[in-house]
């Protein structure tokens, strides 16, 4: 965290390449409302060495089907950030097959973090999280990318290892058939863009394997390399595994 | 080709199999007052129906039964496969590229059919002699048409299929514990990694560079029998691809305090199907 906090500092500010400063402020205008104006109020904080409010806190997904929900939107939310600035400043080169294909994922993203907002009761939902893509270069397709394969394939997994956690009751059951419904979009999206890195690597064995089975992954993966991309510190130990 | 052997190992997954046949039996004993030529050609559908009416009965009873189900939909996937990359009508056409992906789909088909079967053990029910798929190899194009509706129909059996099974059935397969749930997921994801492919070959100039997206948008069926992306049965359960209401939300396009299309909505959701629905889609396929 505090490299973070020095890479974002004034002082490594001109070692940055011009992407850097252009991505962060179109980020404002392209994320969420909510999840705007949390990054540039933290941000605004992280400027101030030493200042009171250094760093974001942690934000605890909760337990039970609330906390699997939580999870879902958590890795939604880092989605739609993501993709919103894909949109927003797009890689050189960028076909005009990828882009309106990029632009739909970035909807479809998008209209996941709204539904899970609007799904889980206020009172128990995480507040917007503040992406950190300091890792990517957005005017790279390559970088750009890989990271787009990272999130789909590790939403993919999140999904599959999450779905036997989530309650069997009636309402569990909603849930699971919700959480089925998208991770097979996710799924698509991880070919499609898997093919656009690599042609024919939309179930390669990297992610499928010999039993030609995908990836199911345990909150604890998931978050662990989620967490790079994300200022605040997630806990999900309440989720299970 | 014994009808009489079929139908008793369908009353080993489905008891009460001959209540339901009763109608069709004595059809079947009129065919055989008709030339043994016609009966030939219509026993195949009649099989046809057998099967849906084993395994798509309203709700699928155990785990077995769902087990069955999804076997017989990979079995008839990989025969798919087999077939095509045997057709000498696509030898021209399904090259390079091409050929190795629907090998790679292939290949999973087959795994899946094989794990299906390890956990069903001596559940598993009997594979039909063979799939018949007409002239779905005619040509390349027709071939991915076909591809792409039978994948996104196993997208949406799965789908249909996961709350039926119970989270905590942990059986032993090839020495490993698997829980079912967690393992038809992981098939689930798998089979929309097929699809999307299959969506991109479609796209692709030598199919036709169809406006066509690794997702689907609007349910649109892009030339795939129309069923596949329609509604199934209960509507309220299993809407239309191009359905926007989710999680008692009407309208995800206008209810979520930003304005999405149509397209975008649809598109973000994949939808379930009972297996009424998909026996009715894959069982003109299959033969006895």
């Amino acid at each position: 965290m505090s490299n973070n906090l020095k890479k974002d500092s004034d002082e490594a500010a001109f070692a940055k390449p011009l992407y850097v400063p252009i991505k962060r402020r179109s980020f404002f205008m392209y994320a969420g409302a909510t999840a705007g104006a949390t990054a540039l109020l933290l941000s605004g904080c992280e400027d101030d060495d030493g200042g009171g409010m250094t760093t974001p806190g942690t934000v605890n997904l909760g337990s039970g089907d609330v906390g699997v929900l939580n999870y879902a939107y958590a890795l939604e939310q880092l989605e739609a950030a993501f993709y919103a600035q894909v949109v927003a400043t797009p890689y050189t080169g960028i076909s005009t097959d990828e882009r309106t294909a990029l632009t739909a994922i970035a909807k479809h993203e998008a209209i996941h973090r709204d539904f899970f907002k609007a799904a889980i009761p206020a009172a128990s939902a995480i507040p917007g999280l503040t992406p950190n893509f300091s890792a990517v270069n957005f005017s790279d397709r390559n970088s750009v990318l890989t990271t787009a394969r990272t999130f789909e394939d590790l939403g993919v997994g999140a999904y599959n290892g999450a779905g036997r956690l989530i309650g069997d009751t009636m309402e569990g059951k909603n849930y699971l058939l919700l959480a089925g419904k998208i991770v097979s979009v996710e799924g698509r999206h991880a070919a499609y863009i898997r093919d656009l890195l690599t042609a024919g690597s939309f179930a390669g064995s990297d992610v499928v394997n010999a039993q030609g089975l995908d990836q199911a992954l345990t909150p604890a993966v998931v978050l662990a390399a989620a967490q790079p991309f994300i200022r605040e510190t997630i806990n999900g130990s309440n989720i299970g595994s | 080709m014994n009808l009489f052997n079929i139908i008793s190992e369908l009353e080993k997954v489905d008891p009460e199999i001959m209540d339901r046949l009763t109608h069709r039996r004595s059809a079947l004993t009129a065919l055989g007052d008709i030339s043994k030529k016609m009966a030939l050609a219509a026993a195949p559908i009649a099989i046809g129906s057998a099967f849906n009416k084993a395994v798509g009965q309203q709700t699928l009873g155990d785990a077995n039964a769902v087990l069955n189900y999804a076997l017989l939909l990979e079995r008839l996937e990989y025969d798919f496969y087999v077939q095509a990359l045997a057709a000498p009508t696509l030898a021209a056409t399904l090259t390079g590229a091409d050929r190795t992906a629907i090998t790679v789909i292939r290949d999973h088909e087959n795994a899946h059919r094989t794990l299906l079967a390890a956990a069903l053990g001596a559940n598993a029910a009997p594979a039909p002699s063979r799939f018949d798929f007409g002239n779905a190899f005619a040509t390349y194009g027709s071939f991915l048409t076909f591809a792409q509706a039978f994948e996104d129909a196993g997208v949406r059996a799965y789908k249909g299929q996961a709350t039926n099974i119970p989270r905590t059935l942990n059986p032993t397969v090839g020495g490993n514990v698997v829980n079912v749930l967690t393992v038809a997921l992981q098939i689930h994801s798998v089979e929309a990694r097929h699809a999307a492919h299959v969506r991109v070959m479609r796209r692709a100039p030598a199919a036709g560079s169809q406006t066509i997206f690794p997702w689907i948008i609007n349910g649109d069926a892009n030339g795939a029998p129309a069923p596949v992306y329609g509604a199934g049965n209960p509507v309220a359960t299993f809407p239309a691809e191009g359905n926007l209401s989710q999680g008692g939300i009407m309208s995800l396009a206008t209810g979520l305090g930003a304005t999405y299309t149509a397209e975008d909505v649809s598109a973000a959701f994949d939808e379930g199907l009972d297996n009424t629905t998909v026996v009715g889609i894959a069982g003109p396929y299959v033969r006895a």
